[in-house]
């Protein structure tokens, strides 16, 4: 079989390096990045050539030269104001895109961007790796098949450093579309989305802070919302960027869901061996749960549908999407806005 | 400390769980009640002098202090005529249904220069008092965000709590526990957004769900996340906590760190054969200990009755903004000068 050739565009988003990587341990594939717009990295970021260096995978300078090599999919890893001219390129250029969530900062790029691949014939997903957690799958089976009876809330926290440290542009409103509530909010409304099929949210409630970070960066470090679902459930979302920036764990995914038949609770990365390093006094976490992005990455390069789930699809991803615009006029105006 | 004259209003579970606290601490307990479980109650703890009588009056002529273990609807009546009659109160939590009722007991108290001292018995819980402790201390500095959840079994044993118009439903009377946790970590409450889902009218059974939960926005900008469950027959006692600040995170489940656990006993179903040990002294015994030294003249005890109409405050806005689907302000200033 001929190997398929995958394109990483930027190297802006923290994940990219991780896929990069997973990408060029894969059999079959060939993978060719570009990071060619650093105009917006602050200094010390490590990006573009040295990036791909470090990551030992090919480079090339510009996305002209990438797309001339013709790639069969992309992954999109630029800021998120910017990944809808990606998207449209990949779009123009025939190539499947797998691009980096949330899908855009606002429904009406992410609404283009959908039409954009419809008109292309080419496949746009989203990267919602959580989807593919064995815990969350249990959960899922359990509710589709009934056991669980219906869902009456669910109540998910999704915390993490604030990541602005590692990539500035995390905490720059224009480029990222907000903070926390942009960068969280859409994991677990993806789950939600996926658990439901496609339940409308009917109306959406949140409040965000920035006592965390008062000072140091200039958008929203914490927030709860409340989202409440055509099909009865209601459910919380705690998406701060609330994990401690010395903390050994990066942060988590945790939902718990109460059904009239039963009470479940999932951690997506609760699987670790804990300790302590007298060398580096420091809290130790061995993290063995199976690796969900190569997971999302087998199956958006490979699958054919028969797996248990299927990666997170544009329409998907813009209701999210609606899900987060919502939100942030809700924490404008301190009322419950409608959805739908 | 002299012997303290204590009488108990109820025979119920809080009751129970009360009267040991106060026989520890050398008082003389009467109890009152209307269901004839007093007598029952009475018996079982005779050798420690416990009595039962049939009527308040009776009840408030031995009493010095009256502990008012009943149904949260009649709160308000019998805190008023306890304290009409110049005994201190110690009231369980919710103290009322509704602001105004709980304003008016803690008004009558302070007029009285008597006691009212609301039960939340959270604040003793050993983990909560030590998270407290911590985040006063500058723990995880300004709190940001804090969740808190509380989950047990669906208290069918006693049908009110499963009325709205007589507990308030899960809102008011179990997460005023966590409403109140909030608020004293990370200060006044200025907003209140609120849902509940399940089982929410009269007449609940074993097997029925009732959950809520709400997002409350404090003065300090902080904001807090509470889930309350009360869940199937099979659904283990539960509380856990995360509170996050810029210095750091502290978090609890009480599930998770129970210091003594039996992991097989045979056949027997969990709850029978091996009993569970404390860990630690009952939070009951620290928080009515606490009481019975301010009864005597010393300092004050935590929970305040201005704490308890806060806590009401919240609870009751919360249950409106589930009835409208839209968050509820709160002023803060309002109750300055109680």
């Amino acid at each position: 079989m001929k190997d398929l050739k995958v394109g990483v565009l930027s190297f802006a988003h923290v994940h990219a390096g991780g896929f990069a990587r997973l990408l060029g341990a894969m059999d079959g594939v060939r993978v060719l990045a570009a990071d060619p717009d650093t105009d917006l990295a602050a200094p010390g970021e490590v990006r573009g050539k040295a990036f791909a260096a470090q990551l030992g995978v090919d480079y090339v300078d510009s996305y002209e030269e990438l797309f001339a090599w013709g790639p069969d999919k992309v992954v999109v890893c630029s800021e998120n104001v910017r990944h809808r001219a990606l998207v449209e390129r990949a779009a123009s250029h025939g190539a499947d895109v797998l691009c980096e969530k949330p899908l855009a900062t606002t429904p009406e790029d992410g609404a283009a961007m959908v039409e954009a691949c419809r008109a292309a014939g080419v496949r746009l997903a989203v990267a919602h790796p959580v989807r593919f957690s064995p815990a969350y799958l249990a959960v899922r089976e359990a509710v589709r098949a009934g056991t669980a009876g219906d869902v009456l809330a669910v109540s998910g926290a999704n915390n993490g450093y604030m990541p602005g440290g590692r990539r500035r542009w995390f905490v720059d409103p224009a480029l990222a579309g907000g903070g926390a509530l942009t960068d969280h909010t859409v994991h677990i409304a993806d789950l939600l989305d996926d658990l439901f099929e496609a339940s409308q949210v009917t109306s959406v409630y949140a409040q965000t802070n920035n006592v965390l970070y008062e000072g140091e960066v200039p958008v929203e470090t914490a927030g709860l919302l409340t989202l409440t679902y055509a099909n009865g459930a209601v459910a919380t979302i705690d998406c701060s960027w609330s994990q401690p920036r010395h903390h050994p764990a990066w942060g988590g995914l945790s939902m718990q869901i109460v059904g009239d038949r039963a009470t479940l609770e999932m951690d997506a990365f609760d699987q670790k061996v804990h300790g302590f390093s007298e060398a580096s006094r420091a809290g130790v976490e061995l993290p063995y749960g199976v690796d969900l992005d190569a997971l999302m990455l087998r199956e958006f390069l490979f699958g054919d549908g028969s797996g248990p789930v299927g990666v997170t699809d544009g329409a998907s991803g813009l209701r999210s999407l609606r899900i987060v615009e919502a939100a942030y006029e809700s924490a404008r105006t301190g009322r419950t806005v409608a959805v739908g | 400390m002299a012997r303290l004259d204590v009488g108990l209003i109820g025979a119920g579970g809080i009751a129970r769980a009360h009267l040991p606290a106060w026989i520890a601490l050398g008082a003389r307990v009467t109890i009152l009640s209307t269901d004839g479980n007093a007598e029952k109650l009475a018996a079982r703890h005779a050798e420690s002098g416990v009595t039962a009588v049939r009527g308040l009056s009776e009840l408030l002529d031995r009493a010095a202090v009256v502990d008012l273990c009943t149904p949260t609807f009649t709160h308000r009546q019998l805190t008023l005529d306890a304290i009409a009659a110049g005994k201190h109160v110690v009231c369980e939590k919710p103290l009322a249904l509704t602001v105004a009722e709980a304003r008016e007991m803690a008004d009558a108290a302070e007029a009285a220069g008597v006691l009212l001292f609301p039960a939340h018995v959270v604040r003793y819980f050993p983990a909560y008092a030590a998270l407290a402790e911590s985040v006063a201390a500058g723990g995880v500095g300004a709190p940001a965000v804090l969740r808190f959840t509380r989950s047990g079994s669906y208290p069918v044993w006693a049908p009110w709590f499963g009325d709205p118009a007589l507990s308030g439903g899960i809102l008011v009377d179990q997460m005023i526990h966590d409403f109140d946790f909030a608020r004293l970590l990370a200060g006044d409450v200025v907003r209140v957004h609120a849902q509940v889902r399940g089982r929410q009218e009269p007449g609940a059974r074993a097997g029925d769900v009732a959950t809520g939960t709400a997002v409350l926005t404090h003065a300090s900008g902080a904001v807090s996340h509470v889930l309350g469950v009360w869940g199937l027959p099979d659904l283990q006692f539960r509380t856990t906590f995360r509170v996050a600040g810029p210095g750091g995170i502290l978090e609890h489940d009480s599930t998770a760190h129970t210091g003594f656990r039996v992991l097989a006993q045979g056949t027997r179903p969990l709850g029978e054969g091996i009993p569970g040990s404390p860990m630690t002294e009952s939070p009951y015994l620290t928080e009515l200990r606490e009481f019975a030294v301010a009864v005597e003249g010393g300092p004050v005890p935590r929970v305040s009755a201005r704490d308890g109409v806060e806590a009401v405050r919240i609870a009751a806005a919360a249950a409106e903004s589930a009835r409208t689907g839209e968050p509820v302000e709160i002023k803060v200033t309002e109750e300055a000068g109680l």
